[in-house]
């Protein structure tokens, strides 16, 4: 454990480094805000509420969903796991006894602290702007399960985007292939639409893939957009998709290690 | 004429360099293409989102805003296509000295680094980009006359020239700062905002990004071609933010070029 401790440390560092790529999202993050503010208001000033929320609840939605990918979101974890295979610095990793899933995955949560405390900042400069329209519900228990959805969310985050990283094991460049990924988890993971204003029919599909656990779960837990039940059965879903991920990283790192030619001295 | 013509060979070499590579990595040409083919399906998918549960947004219905949004696009693919690989990668090599070879070459310093690639997948995604143009004029029973359609095409080009311009300006920073990271996102959050209608936009979000930035200008006014047809003041105020655009990025490079120290000893 002690071992992934320093690596948690020695993470928090590195990207205390990088403060300023962060401090460049959280600009990039106050813009997105304004699209999504302009946007949707105009589409509000036609009717008081859009799938049965008003103009307040789906900002707030927005604006959840944008500080949980500061807290809980992959960025680039899938890059630096492919460039450790690409120049050969995994090499060092099979030498000693660390798992390098759990390697990396404490260095991508101590890129979440550095990276949260930033959109917490990011936050505190728009809400001025913005808070006459948060709407936030009241009940406790969307907390006591959102947390462990967050948890969740993160750990399938950061699986799916292990998994893309260790392509770098048979194609030489895997950013067409990650930017692929990013289209489909943008749109299927509610980033861009509440995925409750979806037709009923699709929402029913979409709620069964992990892409919906991505973002849209936690945050439609903390926004009131969806009641207990749903959220309970949600938490089963998406700890079943946690567990398959984490069993399909594990399968996909033994698979890319038997094509993995270690060369040098 | 004869710099007409030798500008010419140059630029149909590298095209013809471009379409050989395209051809021999196929699968990466695949890839790529799915990739802006997916992104254009996502933010045609969001407008259909809103539009099932609002009639018009700012004033505008969902074939009006599909055809801006694809305009926007066929803006963007354009400029991907055409200029993307050549600029983003001036950054990189005025960073690491690499920018040496675009000077020893036999023409503009600027025009030899932004038009060394063509990126194929984004010309062929400019195809479905105007497609969706088409059916949206179709949907809308709009008949544009060989008049209107020039006008168009002129203002679409006008738009990749502001494009380009910025994203010069951008990457010439690289001569002072040593570091254009966050560039390419900086680029994309601002595109959103040309998807967005004028109409949407109001007070200081309508002086920043209308007047200031012609972020919104670049979409809306060849859109309002097709749509209303010919109007003085929007393409008037389009040519004047080309020329200003394009004349400030000239300038900035070529302040930029003077600092460049190269990389020899």
């Amino acid at each position: 454990m002690t071992k992934y401790g320093q690596s948690f440390l020695i993470g928090l560092q590195s990207n205390l480094v990088y403060r300023w790529n962060f401090g460049v999202r959280s600009i990039f993050w106050f813009f997105h805000l304004l699209v999504v503010y302009i946007l949707w208001g105009a589409a509000y000033a036609g009717s008081p509420a859009i799938g049965g929320y008003s103009f307040a609840q789906t900002l707030t939605y927005f604006v959840v969903v944008f500080v949980l990918q500061f807290f809980i979101g992959a960025f680039n974890e899938d890059y630096q796991i492919s460039e450790d295979i690409r120049n050969g610095l995994i090499n060092q990793f099979l030498l000693k006894p660390i798992n390098y899933y759990a390697y990396r995955l404490s260095v991508f949560t101590a890129a979440r602290v550095v990276s949260g405390a930033f959109g917490v900042l990011a936050l505190l400069v728009a809400l001025p702007f913005f808070h006459h329209y948060l709407a936030l519900p009241p009940e406790g228990w969307r907390l006591a399960l959102g947390l462990p959805a967050m948890v969740l969310t993160a750990l399938i985050q950061f699986s799916i985007a292990y998994c893309f990283g260790l392509l770098a094991f048979w194609f030489l460049d895997i950013q067409g292939f990650v930017i692929l990924s990013m289209a489909v988890e943008t749109l299927l993971g509610g980033q861009i639409v509440p995925l409750d204003l979806l037709p009923p029919g699709v929402f029913q599909v979409v709620r069964f893939l992990p892409f919906f656990y991505q973002a849209y779960f936690p945050a439609a837990i903390l926004t009131g957009r969806q009641g207990f039940d749903f959220a309970l059965q949600g938490l089963a879903i998406q700890a079943a998709w946690a567990f398959l991920l984490v069993g399909l990283a594990e399968f996909v790192w033994r698979r890319g290690l038997k094509h993995h030619t270690a060369a040098g001295g | 004429m004869s710099t007409l013509a030798h500008y010419s060979r140059i630029w149909l070499a590298s095209a013809r360099y471009s379409l050989v590579r395209a051809t021999m990595f196929r699968g990466d040409l695949f890839i790529w293409a799915s990739v802006e083919l997916l992104w254009i399906f996502v933010n045609v998918t969001m407008v259909g989102v809103i539009y099932s549960h609002t009639a018009l947004v700012a004033g505008w219905s969902l074939y009006q805003m599909l055809l801006l949004v694809g305009t926007s696009m066929l803006i963007q693919r354009f400029l991907m296509g055409f200029f993307w690989s050549g600029i983003f990668e001036m950054g990189r090599n005025v960073r690491s000295g690499l920018f040496d070879f675009v000077l020893a070459q036999p023409g503009d310093p600027l025009f030899m680094a932004s038009t060394r690639k063509l990126e194929l997948d984004g010309l062929l995604n400019a195809v479905v980009a105007a497609g969706l143009v088409a059916y949206s004029a179709h949907k809308l029973g709009l008949h544009p006359g060989v008049g209107d359609l020039a006008l168009y095409a002129a203002m679409v080009a006008c738009g990749v020239v502001i494009h380009y311009s910025a994203l010069v300006m951008a990457m010439s920073l690289a001569f002072w700062i040593t570091s254009s990271q966050g560039v390419e996102g900086s680029y994309f959050t601002l595109m959103e905002f040309s998807r967005l209608p004028r109409e949407a936009f109001k007070g200081v979000a309508s002086f920043v990004f209308v007047w200031l930035l012609p972020v919104v200008v670049v979409s809306n006014a060849p859109a309002r071609a097709i749509l209303r047809g010919f109007q003085a003041s929007w393409a008037l105020g389009l040519c004047a933010a080309t020329v200003a655009w394009l004349f400030l990025a000239v300038f900035l490079f070529r302040r930029g070029l003077r600092r460049y120290t190269s990389a020899s000893s």
